[in-house]
């Protein structure tokens, strides 16, 4: 019975999750400037993901241990290298960006410029880290991300044309502009396929103790997560389309971002947009922090644990703690948080390759998984997802130039 | 770093080019099997064998794992090999080019 | 297959001391070269030094460059006979206490100097 309930925590978990600020930055621009055209691009995204968290999820169950550890252990410190450096590069970049989604979000309820919000929403995101133990963190995060329904309500409120909907979901190509659609094609998927995700559930796995008895919670929380999470960022998308694009309005500044709910749900939408963006944000800045950590700490063999008070794995905790100080620098600098936003998205995307191709050979080691290594549709879902990888690798950069900002 | 003179570090071998007797490439060393050695002071684990991969570097990278996993048929025709060699017969003098006694037909 | 295979199983393995905590990961492992008699696996290497030299020259460079900015002694490189080890499994397990290990060094001093000193760092004594 307790398992169940872990795996209501899961799915509350990825319903905040899957919502920050990326992701509802590059759904709202889709939105804003092709319409529903973009949604076969975010369930891409959001299928993807679900894969990839379930073969994290069912690595750390069956072996016990995390995915870094095992790149670590099977490829050797060489080759780790590269996925070291390209996640964590990436995900501090989008760090970043998630400490000034909070800060904005603040600056709008307060009228205090975002710049001075940084500090105190770094030192708040510390201090739980610190203080706090994995379940903790967890739990707080799942149960206030439940703010995030709003979107869907939103959506709904608006009566979207569900066949124009579900059409779209079939993948078409642009009337005009392509640069910037397979731009935001681009930016879409990176901003749902991150590996700072997948590698946070693995250690999450093992932080929960999880064991071969849990595949059935690991599968049922991959899936059923990412669907409720995605059916929050396509309402995202769907509002766009309704509120921005008849006006032709293109999302260049985050207060754009607020009309997603307040033009549906009038002042009680802004108060929701506000929670929205806070919470969902903060949560991510806290599994970023702890995911870098993570990285650290288990390529290098230090001992980790969220549960652990902070003097039993110094090193994991000074590397969080300086972590976050330098991911809230850009945003102290005054730096242009949806620029950051969209680069860190590209980035990401084009960073996929590093940890989707390793995983290719783990999933289907069966000295580490036994007789749970990867059945044909997890390994051509794999495939597709390693292909896709590689070509986001080479296209991010033609199209950040042809079709960015 | 300095080390005892008669030592060598593992990461020194690995990955190495092992050539026969004749100088013909083998491949690259890709794992070094120890087993345990029993004698009056101890036990000691020593190499009893070397093994070597026709494409040494897809081993090194873990990606070689792909390949027995892919099954016999692709290997097969990959042309991909392993050889397993015991350690009397191989010339670790030049821990540089490691060479083997025997030629390439008789591994 | 019979036997321990050092690439596979021990070399970038995670250490655990004799109390299970985490004491780093197999970085090198130093092998005495004998004649007439096959490699005796020596010693256990753990140690930043190491993995730079697998890494390549220029990681080597890199690594005592930002040391001697720091002004850091140069290696702290932990040398470990094989014969402590005592599982071989997830993890290898060896015979030693790991408070006593050179490479554990950064550990202990940021948990003495830094991290033990923030309020909330380490438990609260009554």
């Amino acid at each position: 019975m307790k398992k169940w309930s872990e795996v209501a925590l899961g799915v509350v978990t990825s319903i905040g999750g899957f919502l920050e600020v990326g992701s509802i930055a590059t759904a709202a621009q889709g939105g804003a400037e092709f319409g529903f055209q973009l949604a076969w691009v975010l369930l891409l995204g959001i299928a993807s993901l679900a894969f990839l968290m379930e073969m994290t999820g069912r690595l750390a169950a069956v072996s016990g241990r995390t995915y870094v550890d095992l790149l670590r252990e099977r490829f050797g410190v060489r080759f780790f290298l590269i996925p070291l450096v390209a996640v964590f590069t990436v995900s501090l970049l989008v760090l970043s960006a998630e400490i000034g989604g909070v800060s904005i979000a603040l600056q709008m309820a307060t009228g205090m410029a975002f710049r001075w919000w940084a500090l105190p929403v770094t030192f708040i995101a510390w201090l739980l880290l610190w203080r706090g133990t994995f379940g903790v963190v967890e739990q707080g995060t799942a149960i206030l991300g439940l703010v995030a329904i709003s979107f869907a309500i939103a959506a709904l409120k608006l009566h979207p044309q569900w066949t124009s909907l579900g059409a779209a979901f079939i993948p078409s190509l642009p009337s005009h502009d392509r640069a910037r659609y397979w731009y935001l094609a681009v930016s879409i998927l990176g901003a749902s396929i991150t590996p700072y995700l997948y590698l946070f559930y693995s250690s999450g796995a093992i932080e929960d103790k999880w064991t071969i008895e849990y595949l059935g919670v690991n599968r049922v929380t991959a899936l059923l997560g990412n669907m409720f999470g995605g059916v929050l960022v396509i309402s995202a998308l769907v509002i766009a389309a309704l509120v921005f694009a008849p006006r032709h309005i293109h999302v260049d500044r985050y207060e754009q971002l607020a009309l997603l709910l307040t033009s549906p749900l009038g002042r009680a939408g802004f108060v929701l947009f506000l929670g929205t963006l806070c919470i969902t944000c903060f949560g991510t800045t806290l599994e970023i922090a702890l995911a870098l950590a993570y990285l650290l700490a288990q390529g290098f063999g230090w001992s980790w644990s969220e549960n652990l008070k902070p003097d039993k794995d110094a090193r994991f905790s000074a590397a969080y703690s300086v972590l976050l100080l330098v991911a809230a620098t850009p945003v102290l600098l005054g730096m242009d948080a949806l620029a950051l936003t969209n680069i860190s998205m590209v980035l990401t995307a084009a960073s996929l390759p590093v940890t989707v191709v390793p995983l290719l050979v783990l999933m289907n080691d069966g000295d580490t998984l036994r007789r749970h290594v990867n059945g044909w549709i997890s390994n051509v879902a794999l495939i597709v997802i390693a292909v896709l990888s590689v070509v986001l690798l080479f296209a991010a950069l033609p199209f950040q130039i042809a079709g960015g900002g | 770093m300095s080390e005892p003179a008669n030592t060598i570090v593992m990461s020194a071998l690995v990955g190495r080019t092992v050539r026969d007797h004749r100088g013909r490439a083998l491949g690259r060393i890709v794992e070094l099997v120890a087993e345990v050695q029993l004698h009056r002071s101890g036990n000691d684990y020593v190499v009893t064998r070397i093994v070597i991969g026709r494409y040494g570097s897809l081993d090194l990278s873990g990606i070689g794992q792909l390949v027995p996993c892919a099954g016999d048929r692709w290997r097969h025709w990959a042309g991909y090999r392993r050889y397993e060699i015991p350690w009397d017969q191989f010339d670790l003098r030049d821990p540089e080019h490691p060479r083997v006694q025997r030629g390439v037909g008789d591994v | 297959m019979r036997g321990l295979s050092l690439v596979h199983d021990v070399l970038d393995a995670q250490l655990v001391d004799r109390n299970e905590e985490k004491i780093g990961r197999v970085d090198g492992l130093l092998l005495e070269v004998r004649d007439g008699e096959p490699l005796r696996v020596a010693t256990i290497l753990i140690g930043g030094a190491v993995r730079a030299e697998r890494i390549g020259p220029w990681m080597t460079w890199l690594r005592r460059t930002v040391r001697r900015m720091a002004r850091q002694p140069d290696e702290r490189v932990s040398r470990i006979p094989f014969s402590a080890v005592r599982r071989v499994a997830d993890t290898v397990q060896l015979d030693v206490d790991g408070e006593r290990l050179e490479s554990g060094h950064l550990e202990r001093w940021l948990a003495a100097r830094i991290i033990g000193r923030v309020p909330g760092g380490s438990e609260e004594r009554t």
